[in-house]
Formats: structure tokens, sequence, C-alpha cells
């Protein structure tokens, strides 16, 4: 698989079939690993870093071999297909963007990805569609398993696996589940969610349009604490946490159309008009009108529109991906365009 | 409602609101348009710094000093001002080294010092043959007390099967 096939296909967790899916995006769960033989990365000089890599990417393709992971070694990619990567939600944004020697071996269903010389020495993640956080862990905690018996891992018997950040140390285990809450926030309810969230010792922040308010109601909801806890406890506290964020976040829906039936229709309606036929879209209008779309969705306002068709919206009208469906580098104002015509044609496909 | 007014000039409206939870805190900023790019984005509570503050200034005791008199690791050779100022640690001997300083950090971050999760394989095979080890030479001293010498020589095969398997897991 390369980077030009990768732009072809879309992930199993864009498909949108998983349970939940209504309110759910995704499920992740990723695993912190270091190794015992060599420095974290804070301290690690380029040779060590090209040591690491090897040393890991011999026993990642050796001891995982059937499950034919792909191998990329970011330092040799050109930024345009790192970027893809991270627009995948393959890599972290640091990983796409970092300097130094480092990779990241991908599943060809795109569900497993492997980060070499990111924060740790290791980012073991799982990536898959709705709320499956269970399914997610169990697969995970094989490959660790699977690849522990050809490295040694940094462990301690008090403080667990050792990361380089205290903040992972223990289980290595962040579960993040990425919700779309367009009730919440059209209720003004978002705020109260997110506090009692707070509270219970999770971490939320807008997916999109980071630093500032969160654009396209995506909000990810991960676990703060790692040690202490067994990785069931932590999977089961937030399986517990979930769920009523759903059943708010629908009845919120219910009771926007039937308070409002007319305003809820005309902003979706809208949306609908405003990405079939635009000639000039940015990204954040995109990502704006297909929350109050996938919204519509829901509530039967628009039912002709697949849930796959929204994801792939979502992931192909990044900047990377236009370039690489194009060929070419783009300008952002030239994006614009190709993102108006890309949408257009999906749209119009249906 | 009057307009709100920028946290950081205190002059223009502010029109760019953040809001974030980290470690169960709420915290909000109001900032004018100007100020926010200004910030260029990077006005958000960095987890660093946070964790950075949680750090309390204290020394290590057993471990090699600078000559400023605070501990550095003899392994990575970070310090402790180098671990309180980015909250990072410079390998997995760091967490002996800044022990006094990671356990209130812990405790405050995760509410618990003590793992009670997975083990690795290559662990429990090495506890378990360091039991088997620890069990194998006391059998040994018993068996050569009663000058039972073809039984102690299988032990001693035994023993040092085990210590080989478990000196090539250390290197």
């Amino acid at each position: 698989m390369t980077i030009d096939e990768l732009v072809q296909q879309s992930g199993e967790w864009l498909k949108g079939t998983g349970p939940d899916s209504d309110v759910v995006v995704s499920s992740r769960i990723r695993l912190a690993r270091n190794l015992s033989r060599f420095p974290f990365m804070t301290v690690a000089t380029p040779e060590v870093r090209s040591d690491i890599q090897s040393f890991i990417r011999r026993r990642i393709e050796e001891g995982l071999g059937p499950r034919r992971l792909q191998y990329f070694a970011l330092s040799k990619l050109p930024p345009i297909d790192r970027q893809l990567l991270f627009e995948r939600h393959l890599v972290s944004r640091e990983h796409a963007t970092g300097e130094g020697e480092r990779g990241v071996a991908v599943s060809s269903d795109e569900t497993v990805s492997i980060m070499v010389n990111e924060e740790d020495h290791l980012r073991l993640q799982v990536l898959r569609s709705g709320l499956q956080l269970e399914q997610s862990y169990e697969q995970i905690d094989r490959i660790d398993t699977d690849l522990e018996q050809h490295l040694t891992y940094a462990y301690h018997p008090r403080f667990g696996y050792l990361t380089c950040c205290p903040t992972n140390v223990g289980t290595g285990l962040r579960i993040s589940v990425m919700l779309h809450l367009p009730a919440a926030v059209l209720t003004k309810q978002i705020e109260k969610v997110l506090g009692t969230l707070g509270r219970l010792n999770y971490t939320v922040r807008g997916l999109y349009g980071e630093g500032t308010s969160p654009i396209g109601d995506l909000y990810q909801i991960s676990n703060q604490v790692t040690l202490g806890k067994s990785e069931n406890d932590l999977i089961s506290e937030m399986k517990n946490v979930i769920p009523k964020v759903l059943e708010f976040e629908r009845v919120w829906r219910h009771k926007l159309a039937d308070d409002e039936p007319r305003k809820v229709e005309d902003r979706v309606w809208r949306a609908y008009g405003l990405l079939k036929h635009a000639r000039v879209i940015s990204s954040e209008e995109t990502i704006e009108q297909l929350s109050y779309l996938r919204l519509g969705v829901y509530l039967g306002i628009i039912p002709q529109v697949p849930m796959t068709t929204l994801n792939d919206l979502f992931i192909f009208t990044q900047p990377s991906h236009l370039q690489k469906i194009q060929g070419k580098a783009l300008e952002s104002a030239e994006r614009d365009v190709v993102r108006a015509e890309f949408i257009r044609k999906r749209l119009a496909a249906l | 409602m009057s307009p709100m007014i920028c946290g950081k000039c205190s002059k223009n409206h502010a029109t760019v609101h953040v809001t974030e939870v980290k470690n169960g805190v709420k915290m909000e900023s109001h900032l004018c348009e100007e100020c926010a790019r200004a910030a260029g984005g990077k006005f958000t509570f960095s987890i660093t710094d946070i964790l950075a503050n949680l750090i309390e200034p204290v020394k290590t005791p057993g471990a090699k000093t600078t000559e400023a008199g605070a501990p550095r690791c003899p392994e990575c050779g970070i310090s402790y001002a180098e671990f309180k100022a980015k909250a990072r640690l410079g390998c997995a001997n760091d967490y002996e080294v800044f022990k006094s300083g990671l356990l209130p950090l812990l405790e405050k971050v995760h509410g618990a010092v003590q793992h009670a999760g997975k083990t690795p394989h290559t662990v429990e095979s090495v506890v378990r043959k360091e039991t088997e080890l620890a069990r194998l030479k006391r059998e040994l001293e018993s068996v050569v007390k009663s000058e039972d010498f073809e039984k102690a020589a299988q032990i001693r095969d035994r023993i040092r099967i085990l210590e080989g398997e478990l000196n090539k897991g250390k290197s």
C-alpha cells in the first residue's frame, strides 16, 4: 500500500457502520510504550533516533508480519503525504510536522497505526467506526502482546509502562471518543456537558477550529487518568459515561425538531443547498455545513445522504486530500474551488 | 448585555472565546481579534505549563548532584530542573531518580501512585524464573546436605539454564 493507494480508499472508521454512529463518529484507543534499552525521545540524539526506528521497524515487520502493516518512514515523505496521514487520523499533527527519523506502520483497513518516535518510542492505536471501545482495546492489546515477544518495554512494577510524560504512565492507555453534538451546541447545553465531563476527569476538546471556538460540533472526549486503574476499569468507566452524553444529545435533537421544526428544517436544507451548489467553499464552511447536514440525515429531513458520504466529505475535502486527488499542489483559493466541485459531484451522484 | 472586553489589552471587544477543560478545571479566555492573532493561536493553556507547576522544587535524595546541588540522572543526564521545566522525562531510570518529585505529581494527576494494569509477559516470565531459581537454590542446599549428589547435579544444570535465560533477557 502506498500513500497514493491510501487516497483512493477510505478507512474502516469512515464507513459509519459502528454502534451508535448517529452520534459517535469514531472510537480510538492508544497505548504509549517505550523500549527499556534506549533513552526517551526527549534526549535521543539523531543517531539514537535512527537506531530506535530501525530496531522497532524490524520488529514490527518480523513480529507482526502476517498482519501486513505498511511502514512509512515519515522523514522520507514529502510534507503533503505526511499531512495526508494526519488528515486520515493515522498520525498526530506533531508526528506529521515534526523533525528527525520517525515513522508509522499502518494496516490496510486503516484500523491500526503504530507511530514510531513520536513523543514515546511507540504509540499503538486502533481507530474504529462508532462506539467500539472493547473491540478496539482487544485488538490493540493483542498487537501489543505480540510485539512484546520481540522487544523489551520500559516497565516498572510500581509505575507500570514508563512514558516520557508522566500523564501517560501506568497503562499508557488513552481512550478517545469522537462525538457529533450539534443539538447540544444549538440548545447551548454544550458548556454543561463539557463541565460535567471535566469534573469526571475527562478531557474534552473541539476537533476542528483548534484554539478558538470549535467548529463542526465535533468533540473528542478522552480519559485523563492512566495510572492506578486497570485497562478494563478505564474502558468500563468510559463505557458508562458516554451513553449518558449520547442520550442527552438524542433528546435535544428531537426536542429541537419538535419545538422549532421550521427553524431546524430551514437550517438543514440551507446546508444541503449550499453544499450542493456552492462554487467556492472553505474548509471551515464545509465542516460547519456538514454538521447540519448530518443532523438533517439523523432527523430524517434529508434521508438520502448515507453516513459514508458524509464522512468521506469530511475527510476528502481537507487540503492534502484535495491536492492528492488533483495530483498537484494547490493554493488555498484554488482548493476552495476544487473543494466545492468535489462536494457538488459527490452529492449529485446520490 | 454589555459587550465583553478583551482580557489581554482591556481595550477592544472580545470576539475570540476559548474554553478548555483540563485536569477537571474549566478555563476561559476572552480576547479581541488583534490579541488572539498576536498570540498566534498559542493562547491556549499548555499542558506542559500546568504540569510544570505541579512539580515541586524539591531535591531528590540519593541522586548524583550537579554543582548547583540539584539531582541529575546518571544515565540520561537530565537534571531535576530540566524535568521540572518541561515535565518530561529522559529515560526509564528517571522514574527512580526523580521519584520524590514524581510521586506528588502522579498523585495529583492520576490520584494514584501504583500501577494496576497490564504486565508485560517478559516481566511475568522473569518473575516466574526468578522465583523458580530461588526455589532451586534452596533445594540444592538441602540435597547437598543430604549428600544426594546425583539430584544436586540435575538441579545445578537447571539453575545454569535458568540463569543463562535471565542473563540473556537483560542484554
